[in-house]
């Protein structure tokens, strides 16, 4: 039997992953999980600001062993310390588990899986939603910090490094929220997992070998053109065991992670069973 | 009368009075945090430390060699330090105790009974605020009684009295602060796993920007922003720890108190038996 | 056959949902009955392929409907429970669920307009659903699973919150969409609605099928339960003298303005009352019913016993 005259063709993949992130878009971007983002991403801006403020009342606003640090320097540190370590790893845990986790927790899920459009390009469509959600909020806050602390007259020495910052922060928001992704497709308490996974990745940047490639901060990190801030212990511990890849093969190694976890997380979807909470 | 009526009839009994009914709300929600295994072996290892803290007690006591185990006043200080992984923890499994509430429309149901708002937020917060205190101050008391039983004399804590004021301050500091603000923010949404990551990301994020801050300004009046540091002060003036602390005790009692009348605040508005939608 | 279960089974863990049902759905208009704990949710979640089959298989209009999500343009589905993107308004809503069926905005808008004026929503199907009552949001979920116009209609509990009004004019809508050729799967607590929706049901319980068909014909077919019938007269006591001594008369139970017989050969009593009636002998006859050849007699003998 086939279907009735006048229906469309039923959309690709990609056709509806797209409907799908039409869909998702403004229910992510509307939601109180935004308010959280908000939050997170506007306090390193209030902290750019006090920083501002102290500078412009004469005190210096950041010493490192004695020695005044400048704005640029200032501002990679909070690349490091804010947006690498703790912003992006965290909304990509945040969301990436519960793309189809939320759905589910609202047995909204059953509307989306009665469509023509494969299980799949359901959470390829989410993810996409997660993405543009995410960078449209912690991109402008990068900018907002960038032109806080950066003197107008250091602009045009940093603008390049500043935009490999951007680039990069989206990148992690892009690899995490995969890696996140097929945490929430494939296990049932993925925000434990998600959790562990994040701890694990700072213990293994620690341990001499190989275990550091196992992680995505490995190679997240090896793109950053800022130095490591020495703000403690652990962090000078990484500095000294950093062993940075080319540029080219982090970024081959990030698309694949990418890749293959959305493909996998994907996967993962087709076949399994959700039973809703009556 | 040879054949009774089996007709309805009103009960005859006793009532509780009005104003007990909290305690069914607590009851309930104990048996359900009970009946989880992770809590229940969660309450179980955090005695670990009580033990291990006992076995030192003992051995100071009893072996002249091991004097250098010798119970001090930071020893009670260090273990409620010790228990602050096992508090958060348990905080964090009540995430769902009013955000599963309003999931599932109850509390149209619970507040069409007999039963006071109050009364609800007060069965509510009963029972995380007693499995606190329960692995907080009541393993330390305990300690306090271990070491007069292996030292045969009081003299310890007649020379330390000031400790029991200040286990039970900094106990219930903890246990209040932790609960009221897991509580305003279980009310705000119908996810479990939102409250407890937006409770946690709050935490850790709050004493990562009081870092910052200090560091930038060189003030440690920030410390106010982040309750984790707050405690801190809070527990370093009860237990007499020397050195100057980053803000007045005043000051920290009084962020304390700020943040459990905004948490008040936020139950008193989000508690309701109807959500009106514009 | 639109829906063919072969010895279809479902287990969650230890507990069985669905035992070993094999049943075909024919075209038209078919409910499924059951009480709470029977299966019926199950059965719907396997037929809408939201569960896999722990044993057998099911097949929707001639294809397997598990991982086919191909087949979802011609079925649509109106879930029970009430779970919505309560953000958004009702034709925002409609409108978006339409076009993952791969209509462009334009036309994806224009049947959700007619879906939402199918099920009388025009007027506030621009407020946000947060806002709607039960019987609205019933009807928005119905709205979004006809919006594509399918070819099959799975319905589970569809009028649960709604106005005596709008049920009876949802009643008649499911009907109309049947007259013009869809084929609808209804599932349902309300018997009397489902009666007069359609005679062809499927009743479940314990997880398995325990009839299927017309429910007159499975009526006759439990012999076992004497058929009642109802007779009501001036002269009950009379009627009931020539009616004691036939075979097959099980039991005569008097009430006010007539009498209750209950009867093992129902064909051969209205025969003999059809000659009482016309002979005038006992008196006049004012009206003969069954109370039990409906639904709600077979599903309380099939079900509750």
């Amino acid at each position: 039997m086939t279907a009735r005259p006048g229906l469309p063709a039923r959309p690709t993949f990609a056709g509806g992953a797209v409907r799908v992130f039409s869909l998702s878009l403004g229910e992510m971007l509307w939601s109180r999980r935004t308010v959280f983002l908000l939050l997170v991403t506007g306090a390193p801006v209030f902290l750019a600001l006090v920083a501002r403020i102290v500078q412009g009342i004469g005190i210096v606003p950041l010493r490192v062993n004695g020695a005044p640090v400048d704005g640029p320097s200032v501002f990679g540190m909070m690349i490091w310390v804010f947006f690498l370590r703790f912003i992006v790893p965290v909304l990509g845990v945040f969301y990436g588990t519960a793309l189809l986790a939320d759905e589910v927790e609202d047995r909204t899920i059953t509307y989306l899986f009665t469509r023509p459009i494969r299980r799949g390009a359901v959470l390829v469509g989410k993810y996409l939603a997660y993405l543009l959600c995410t960078s449209l909020v912690v991109l402008p806050s990068v900018v907002l910090v960038y032109f806080l602390l950066v003197p107008l007259g250091q602009v045009a020495r940093t603008f390049t490094s500043f935009a490999a910052d951007l680039g990069l922060l989206a990148l992690g928001l892009a690899a995490y929220g995969a890696v996140f992704a097929l945490v929430g497709a494939a296990l049932k308490r993925p925000l434990v997992s998600g959790i562990v996974f994040v701890f694990w990745e700072q213990i293994a940047l620690l341990i001499p070998g190989y275990f550091k490639r196992l992680t995505v901060a490995h190679y997240i990190q090896a793109l950053v053109p800022h130095a490591m801030p020495s703000d403690g212990a652990v962090s000078l511990l990484q500095s000294v065991l950093t062993d940075n890849p080319p540029a080219l093969v982090c970024l081959l190694v990030l698309a694949a992670v990418i890749t293959v976890t959305l493909w996998l997380a994907a996967s993962t979807v087709e076949s399994r069973e959700y039973v809703l909470d009556q | 009368m040879p054949i009774h009526d089996q007709g309805y009839r009103r009960y005859g009994g006793r009532r509780r009075a009005f104003g007990k009914a909290w305690w069914v709300i607590a009851r309930q929600q104990m048996r359900t945090m009970l009946s989880q295994k992770r809590y229940v072996a969660l309450l179980i290892l955090a005695w670990v430390p009580f033990v291990a803290r006992v076995v030192q007690i003992y051995l100071a006591a009893n072996f002249q060699q091991l004097s250098v185990l010798a119970t001090s006043a930071q020893l009670f200080r260090g273990f409620l330090d010790q228990q602050g992984v096992a508090v958060f923890l348990l905080i964090v499994g009540t995430s769902g105790a009013i955000a599963d509430d309003r999931r599932a429309n109850a509390l149209q149901v619970y507040l069409s009974k007999p039963l006071t708002r109050v009364e609800y937020i007060a069965g509510k917060l009963f029972t995380p605020i007693a499995f606190v205190l329960g692995i907080t101050l009541l393993p330390a008391l305990l300690l306090l009684l271990v070491h007069v039983a292996f030292s045969g004399s009081l003299s310890f804590v007649v020379q330390n009295l000031y400790l029991l004021p200040a286990i039970l301050l900094y106990s219930v500091v903890q246990a209040l602060l932790g609960t009221f603000t897991m509580m305003a923010l279980s009310s705000l949404s119908k996810s479990r796993r939102f409250t407890a990551l937006t409770f946690t990301g709050a935490f850790f994020f709050t004493a990562a920007m009081y870092q910052a801050l200090q560091r930038i300004t060189g003030s440690r009046l920030w410390a106010l922003l982040s309750p984790r540091d707050v405690v801190d002060v809070i527990g370093d003036a009860a237990f007499r720890v020397p050195g100057p602390r980053a803000v007045p005790v005043w000051a920290a009692l009084l962020a304390v108190v700020a943040m459990i009348g905004v948490s008040i605040l936020v139950l008193e508005r989000r508690v309701r038996g109807v959500e009106v939608v514009r | 056959m639109i829906i063919a279960a072969e010895h279809l089974s479902k287990w969650y863990g230890q507990v069985s949902g669905l035992n070993d049902v094999s049943v075909s759905v024919p075209p038209g208009i078919t409910g499924l009955l059951g009480p709470n704990g029977a299966g019926k949710s199950t059965f719907m979640k396997l037929v809408t392929g939201q569960l896999r089959p722990s044993k057998g298989q099911v097949r929707v209009l001639g294809e397997p409907i598990w991982g086919n999500q191909a087949l979802f343009q011609r079925i649509g589905f109106c879930p029970e429970q009430d779970a919505f993107y309560d953000r958004m308004t009702g034709r925002e809503w409609v409108t978006a669920l339409a076009s993952l069926h791969g209509f462009d905005e334009p036309a994806a808008a224009d049947k959700a307009a007619r879906a939402i004026e199918a099920v009388d929503l025009t007027e506030a199907a621009d407020r946000k659903i947060g806002s709607y009552s039960k019987g609205m949001r019933q009807r928005i979920k119905l709205a979004q699973a006809i919006a594509h116009e399918p070819e099959l209609l799975i319905l589970d509990e569809p009028l649960s919150g709604m106005d005596p009004l709008m049920r009876r004019r949802t009643v008649r809508q499911i009907r109309e969409w049947a007259r013009a050729g869809t084929s609808v799967l209804v599932s349902s607590h309300i018997l009397h609605e489902v009666e007069s929706m359609t005679s062809n049901i499927l009743m479940i319980n314990n997880g398995r099928i325990v009839a299927e068909g017309d429910v007159h014909q499975i009526r006759e077919l439990i012999d076992e339960h004497p058929h009642t019938v109802s007779i009501r007269t001036s002269e009950p006591y009379a009627i009931a003298r020539e009616l004691l001594g036939d075979e097959g008369v099980v039991s005569v139970r008097f009430e006010p303005g007539g009498l209750v017989v209950e009867t093992t050969r129902p064909d051969a009593f209205y025969a003999r009352v059809t000659e009482l009636a016309a002979s005038g002998q006992c008196g006049p006859i004012h009206e003969i019913t069954s109370p039990d050849d409906n639904l709600q007699a077979v599903f309380r003998y099939l079900v509750k016993a």
